[in-house]
């Protein structure tokens, strides 16, 4: 049997965190979740995941905050990691790809089910 | 005092005359003396009325500067000196080059324009950052007397409050915009995965009920996404990030995400270049450009309730510099009265508002926006009950 892939989805809205959540257990991955972006170091640090989706604006640890801890750390910097945003600022996109974001979802602008084709494009389904 | 001379000389050269020419002379002499007092009255009144003049030139509320016939600073307020942090003695009396080169009075004169001319233009209302945070409005005005030029006022009119409450008001749609964003984004999300069926089957007239919903939520967010494209515009940080680019390729994909809305609505979109060879590379910031695209298709589309509606969309060489977009519809075309405004800000057309069709009014100001600051140029032609066309040009890369 083929171990379903681990996503963990850091975001700090209760209503996007469990539409998300429910989408990617859904379509058949495993999900566990996260309020802030120390709540998601924290999970990182614990177990192993294939893919990390993120919010940027979040109380405690930022997303770009996130980003930047996981790139230092050689056991994490490799994992995908996709933006889930409600903004699509210019700058905050460019800074968030030189942190080595895959890809960038505006909330506004995407519909649920367009994530779930991002992360089986990234994840190589 | 010569009048009087003149007088007595009279009177000598008289003695000896009869009496009725001196009592002639007596005449003329006090007649003269009321044209006298009649003269020093009228001189007074001048001088009171010079001094009343400059009393409000003084303590004008707005700073003024005059240069007379040969563009030398003739006078200068104490407001005019307070703004331009400089004493009336330095600069009274110096010509427009001379101020040109005067520290205090260089940024000023850059405003006005004035390098390489010898005289000043008229502005009006021209902003100038004196300082930073201190914001003037400059308006120039010509002074003519019995049609002939005197010389050149400059009243220079303090807006920093001004400027100042226009940024918050930029930056509370700004805010709040984003504050919007998130709660719309979550309905959008949770009608979404309701209508795909993720949380449990829905019936049909459950189901229509929501895409009702789910097209009124989309309708606010392009609404609040207008509003912060316009803050952003107004904040300095829509910024562009242009690459060589096909135009083509920007209106093909925008003609195609709108197709299906066209044919919602029963009309034709078509883009004419079908077999034509590519266009030259332009420099373009393709998002940006693709929101301009969109917002003119979309109004071509949304006023046009025509039978036979359509909606032709061609791009051709202008010249051996730019392109030119033409957007072209068979709709509800611009009211001749209205057409001078419809590039401002919340402007929607009285013949749009009365048929209840959704929008901001800030499409077209963005559009320009972006248009002007690919370096091209948007226009239009219009006919209520005809139709309209757009047209724009982008210059080559």
């Amino acid at each position: 049997m083929v171990m379903a892939q681990k996503i963990l989805i850091i975001e700090d809205e209760d209503i996007m965190r469990n539409l998300l959540s429910k989408k990617l257990k859904g379509a058949g991955y495993q999900v566990s979740t996260a309020k802030d972006g120390q709540e998601g170091m924290d999970l990182l640090e614990k177990e192993k995941f294939d893919l990390v989706l993120s919010d940027i604006i979040m109380p405690k640890l930022g997303g770009l905050e996130v980003m930047e801890r996981m790139n230092q750390d050689p056991g994490l910097k490799n994992i995908p990691i996709i933006v889930v945003s409600n903004s699509g600022q210019p700058v905050e996109l460019d800074q968030a790809r030189r942190f080595g974001a895959k890809d960038w979802l505006v909330k506004t602008e995407f519909d649920p089910q367009e994530v779930i084709v991002k992360i089986k494009k990234i994840l190589g389904e | 005092m010569a009048l009087e001379k003149d007088d007595n000389k009279n009177v000598g050269q008289g003695a000896g005359a009869p009496q009725e020419t001196e009592s002639d002379l007596r005449q003329a002499r006090s007649a003269l003396l009321n044209i006298l007092d009649d003269t020093e009255m009228a001189r007074r009144l001048a001088v009171e009325e010079r001094n009343k003049t400059l009393a409000i030139v003084q303590n004008f509320s707005d700073a003024i500067l005059v240069f007379d016939e040969n563009n030398s600073l003739e006078l200068i307020n104490p407001l005019a000196e307070e703004f331009l942090n400089a004493k009336q003695e330095d600069l009274l009396g110096k010509n427009m080059d001379e101020l040109l080169d005067t520290p205090k009075t260089k940024a000023l004169m850059e405003a006005l324009g004035i390098a390489g001319k010898d005289f000043i233009e008229k502005v009006f209302r021209k902003e100038f950052m004196a300082r930073p945070d201190f914001y003037l409005e400059i308006t120039t005005a010509p002074l003519i007397m019995d049609s002939q030029p005197k010389g050149t006022l400059i009243v220079l009119h303090d807006i920093t409050r001004e400027k100042n409450i226009e940024k918050m008001k930029t930056e509370f749609v700004s805010i709040s915009a984003h504050q919007l964003r998130t709660p719309l984004s979550a309905i959008k999300w949770t009608l979404r995965m309701i209508l795909d069926g993720d949380v449990g089957p829905i019936a049909s007239e459950q189901k229509e009920i929501l895409e009702k919903s789910y097209s009124s939520n989309e309708r606010m967010i392009n609404l609040v996404n207008d509003l912060l494209n316009v803050s952003r515009i107004e904040e300095g940080k829509f910024l562009y990030k242009p690459e060589p680019i096909q135009l083509e390729e920007v209106i093909n994909s925008t003609v195609n995400a709108l197709q299906e809305e066209a044919k919602r609505r029963g009309l034709s979109l078509v883009f004419n270049n079908g077999g034509k060879e590519p266009l030259p590379m332009v420099k373009l910031d393709k998002e940006k450009m693709k929101l301009a695209v969109d917002n003119l298709i979309n109004n071509a589309l949304k006023y046009n309730t025509t039978k036979n509606g359509k909606v032709e969309i061609s791009a051709e060489k202008l010249d051996d510099k730019q392109l030119r977009v033409t957007v072209k519809d068979n709709g509800l075309g611009i009211p001749a009265a209205q057409q001078a405004r419809i590039f401002t800000k919340f402007f929607r057309g009285e013949n749009v508002v009365r048929l209840e069709v959704d929008g901001s009014g800030l499409g077209l100001y963005t559009t320009r926006n972006i248009i002007e600051a690919h370096g091209g140029k948007i226009w239009f032609e219009s006919k209520q009950g005809e139709g309209t066309s757009f047209y724009f040009t982008v210059p080559f890369a």
